[in-house]
């Protein structure tokens, strides 16, 4: 583990079953960085993010997390939108207050105050009128802004989003990334963003990983996407 | 609906009175944990649980009568028990085995041991004369006789399994709409859905030794499907369907004392009845101009 970084991937490989999707994967993320996880569909972004948060173990390596105020960081998950099942009859306040179950012990009922930081998370993610509305009506940006909010509410050391831009029009992706780049800035929150979009990525993250080809590549967003490599992302998404 | 009747059926002196409340009970417990298997689209598990459960029924009466198994006093209801329970969280422990592993798998595995407990019931009923009355008694969903250690036995369990899912809603409702999320935040999902899982199978084993596989099935289902359309939060889910569950018992033993007819298939038959009735309901509110069912400002 390097000085200042939260996270170390040494020799990690990743996938389902026997299969890696990635493998021999090094690096680390800096604290209090903004990156962005860069790659075509099915380049593994979504796997890799999964092995970090310890939802889908490593097949080989080491996932290293360095410790904050001598605790392992609490780690904040924006999952796909799409994987929640509408039969659920659940309102955005209490998606929200999911987030804060890490704290409330099993049997216990969650309190006043976790209740009132579960309401001023919303509103830092700019979802505070969507409190008493159903989940599963919101619209695709709307749901983001709420489990952006439920991430929150987990008090995140380091906050992981997957894919929050896909499927959603210009405008809400706009409003989401501000939301995320206004949180970064205020909290100095430790960001990893896995994305498919390149103006996002350019236009938000301060670093770069970028899948290709079974390798990873990482670096500041001005000396990773050059001209060149744009080409080849665009190239990509083109075939 | 005549009065003297509902008198006489509520009436703590009443013959039947164990049945009435066996009814209640099943039609209160049984849809309070079917919402689960409705969440987490795990209906055709709703269906595959109670027949396996009379398979080990079916399977104790036997080894019972081949002489596997010593004569008890208590006899029957114990054996039955015991068949029902083994097989039931033996399946169910299985079931949540293969969820972790794929949801193909799962439905492939709850669909064989569905057909499988099937044909097994059925091949033992047949070879066995001592468990045939009772089992098919079961099978047809007769709720006549009802002992008070049964149905003591009955409530303490029932009552078990609504506190518990009472106490650890907020854990159960996480790792089944989340199963990810429940897992950044440390959760012991593999721990909560076992725990989940045998609270279900252990209500459905209890509910089959009473009333039997049909009912069974038939309350786990309907009152939350019913109870879904109507719902706008999920504590509204959850205790209509119970709710929905305990009134269709009631009216349903009322019916069936009434028309003289088998308890258990009348009470499916008017949980259908009430279903068709609210879909129709809430189809016609769905298609009404939206201006006029909105309600908020």
């Amino acid at each position: 583990m390097t000085g200042d970084s939260l996270l170390t991937l040494d020799q990690v490989a990743v996938g389902y079953g026997r299969h890696a999707v990635l493998s021999d994967v090094n690096l680390t993320l800096p604290r209090g960085s903004f990156s962005g996880l860069l790659g075509a569909n099915g380049s593994g972004k979504s796997t890799l993010i999964k092995s970090i948060l310890g939802i889908l173990p490593p097949l080989t390596g080491r996932v290293e997390f360095a410790s904050e105020a001598g605790r392992a960081p609490a780690l904040g998950y924006v999952p796909q939108r799409d994987v929640f099942d509408p039969v659920y009859l659940l309102s955005s306040f209490e998606v929200v207050l999911m987030g804060t179950c890490g704290r409330v012990r099993p049997g216990r009922r969650i309190d006043a105050a976790e209740k009132e930081w579960a309401r001023q998370c919303l509103r830092e993610a700019g979802a505070e009128q969507l409190s008493e509305q159903m989940f599963a009506q919101l619209s695709g940006g709307q749901k983001q802004r709420v489990l952006i909010a439920r991430a929150l509410a987990t008090k995140p050391d380091f906050l992981l989003l997957d894919e929050p831009t896909a499927g959603i029009d210009a405008t809400a992706r706009q409003s989401i990334m501000d939301v995320l780049r206004e949180i970064h800035a205020r909290q100095r929150l430790t960001i990893l963003m896995a994305s498919h979009d390149l103006l996002v990525v350019r236009t938000y993250v301060e670093h770069v990983i970028w899948l290709h080809q079974g390798r990873i590549q990482q670096g500041p967003v001005s000396q990773l996407l050059t001209p060149a490599n744009i080409e080849e992302i665009l190239d990509l998404e083109m075939h | 609906m005549r009065m003297e009747m509902w008198r006489e059926i509520l009436d703590p002196d009443f013959l039947l009175r164990n049945s009435v409340y066996m009814s209640v009970l099943v039609g209160l417990a049984c849809p309070l944990v079917g919402t689960y298997l409705l969440l987490r689209r795990l209906i055709f598990m709703g269906v595959a649980l109670p027949h396996i459960s009379s398979c080990g029924i079916a399977f104790a009466f036997a080894f019972h009568t081949w002489g596997l198994i010593p004569h008890m006093e208590e006899g029957e209801h114990t054996l039955a028990l015991a068949g029902s329970t083994i097989f039931t969280l033996g399946a169910i422990l299985g079931f949540s085995w293969f969820e972790k592993r794929g949801r193909s798998l799962i439905e492939a595995s709850i669909g064989t041991a569905y057909v499988l407990a099937g044909a097994w019931s059925i091949l033992l009923l047949v070879k066995n004369p001592h468990g045939e009355h009772g089992l098919l008694d079961r099978l047809k969903g007769e709720i006549i006789a009802v002992s008070n250690a049964s149905l003591g036995w009955t409530f303490v369990v029932f009552a078990i399994v609504a506190l518990t899912f009472f106490i650890f809603q907020k854990e159960f409702l996480l790792v089944s709409f989340d199963r990810e999320t429940a897992v950044t935040l440390k959760k012991n999902v593999d721990f909560w859905n076992t725990f989940l899982f045998l609270l279900i199978g252990l209500t459905i084993s209890v509910s089959v030794l009473s009333v039997g596989p049909l009912v069974t099935f038939g309350f786990l289902l309907l009152p939350p499907l019913i109870a879904h359309g109507f719902a706008s939060n999920m504590r509204q889910f959850i205790w209509g369907a119970t709710a929905i569950g305990g009134v269709s018992a009631l009216v349903g033993f009322y019916i069936a004392y009434r028309w003289d007819l088998p308890v258990g298939p009348t009470d499916v038959a008017l949980l259908g009845v009430v279903y068709v009735l609210s879909t129709i309901v809430n189809r016609s509110i769905a298609l009404r101009p939206a201006t006029a069912h909105k309600s908020s400002p």
